[in-house]
């Protein structure tokens, strides 16, 4: 039913590999390359854009405006840090969130005084991609339904701590209270 | 304000503030200020790049969803659009804009090269034909200046240095464009005398008004390869008189 099944046996055997490589000869300004590489991943990014947006036009101009930057910065894409796959939906993501954020009324900070503190966070060693469904999933699982919930919506859906809050019933301080308490125990999780 | 669990954090020292904004949770500026620290500070983009890597696994849900065909190609002419506009490196013969902004330029020294055009020993008051005068000048202080006037009557292309000097092991070398047209040489110039260069039919009707004239800085000999591959050192676009 997916439109890429019938074209994905090369994908299947090394797919991260595949586009790494298709990415870093973007980045070298392969024309071919980039098409391919837009025939590969542009139905999962257009996902993104969609789901995000949710509205079809907002959604097809979004994702031009995506593969623009992937192209413009496929050089920015270090191998090992994130997958290849993970990096390109982060910037249809972005992209989006980027949209929907402008339009938002600018509200008050509530928190600009919230600083991260002087140290910074112990740096993550050996930072590997896991696509590793089960982890998150299982950490997800540790926090409250709802909690959980709001967590995959923000991800997901790009929603607002508004949107969330009233999506949840509760006054937008404590959606905040509940998100950042969540994402802290999620780390722990992650992290263990 | 703060409740316990506030202060419980405070005391841990620590916060969500890279995972809020990984989320895209917090507000514009928020999200601008937050960006700038993670990416000026390893620990933090490591911190990052584990929150999207995490959070990546939740990628899944996102449903494939073809883009419609017709797409792909805005994608590319924005994509290698801009490219063009963007990358200097490219071809300076795109940089039309430029050429054209020195056309003003050459206005001011068509009086003088009435003068120069005067002077000229083959200069046949009879023929009433069209003369075109380019002033090419420096380019990126290249120190270098021609002036040059085609003769339709004639059907050549008359060209003296005004500045400049001769550079060891290069060659200067003079083309026209047209429009998006490619540049074509027109041979090999010195820079100490006065050059005649006959046309030959085709090239006549490619020299107009409007049609800019370049010198560049090639190898001894000219380019080898017919396309310039050497800094543009005078630049002029021809102009009637």
């Amino acid at each position: 039913m997916r439109p890429e099944a019938a074209t994905s046996m090369s994908i299947q055997t090394t797919p991260s590999q595949d586009i790494s490589d298709l990415i870093a000869r973007c980045a070298l300004r392969d024309r071919a390359a980039f098409r391919v590489l837009y025939e590969r991943t542009s139905a999962k990014l257009f996902g993104v854009t969609l789901r995000i947006l949710k509205d079809r036009s907002e959604a097809e101009e979004a994702i031009q405006e995506v593969y623009v930057k992937v192209w413009q910065r496929a050089d920015r894409y270090v191998a090992g840090n994130t997958s290849p796959i993970s990096w390109l939906v982060a910037v249809a993501r972005n992209h989006a969130l980027d949209i929907l954020r402008a339009r938002r009324p600018v509200s008050e900070d509530i928190d600009v005084a919230l600083e991260i503190p002087d140290g910074g966070p112990s740096p993550e060693r050996a930072v590997q991609d896991s696509q590793d469904r089960g982890r998150i999933d299982h950490c997800l699982g540790t926090l409250e339904p709802d909690r959980a919930d709001a967590v995959r919506g923000a991800y997901l859906d790009g929603y607002s701590y508004e949107e969330l809050a009233s999506r949840y019933a509760v006054p937008i301080n404590t959606m905040r209270t509940w998100l950042r308490r969540s994402l802290i125990k999620l780390k722990d999780c992650l992290s263990a | 304000m703060s409740t316990s669990d506030d202060n419980s954090e405070q005391v841990d020292g620590r916060n969500a503030l890279v995972a809020e904004h990984v989320l895209g949770l917090l507000s514009a500026s928020e999200h601008e200020r937050i960006g700038r620290l993670i990416e000026n500070d390893p620990a933090l983009r490591s911190e990052r790049d584990f929150w999207v890597s995490r959070f990546a696994a939740l990628n899944a849900e996102y449903e494939e969803t073809p883009v419609p065909p017709y797409l792909y190609a805005k994608i590319e002419a924005r994509a290698f659009g801009d490219v063009v506009r963007a990358g200097r490196r490219t071809s300076w013969w795109d940089s039309l804009a430029l050429w054209r902004s020195v056309a003003a330029g050459a206005l001011a020294v068509a009086v003088a090269a009435v003068g120069f055009n005067l002077l000229t020993p083959r200069f046949d008051a009879d023929q009433v034909a069209v003369q075109l005068v380019a002033a090419l000048q420096a380019q990126e202080g290249s120190g270098v200046e021609f002036l040059a006037v085609y003769d339709q009557g004639q059907g050549e292309v008359r060209i003296t240095s005004l500045k400049g000097a001769a550079v060891p092991e290069k060659d200067f070398e003079l083309w026209y464009i047209n429009g998006d047209q490619p540049a074509v040489s027109m041979g090999v110039i010195p820079v100490d005398q006065r050059l005649q260069i006959p046309l030959d039919e085709a090239t006549r009707a490619q020299i107009e008004p409007g049609t800019v004239l370049a010198v560049t800085l090639e190898q001894a000999g000219g380019s080898p390869t017919g396309v310039a591959q050497g800094p543009i050192v005078a630049v002029g676009s021809a102009i009637p008189i």
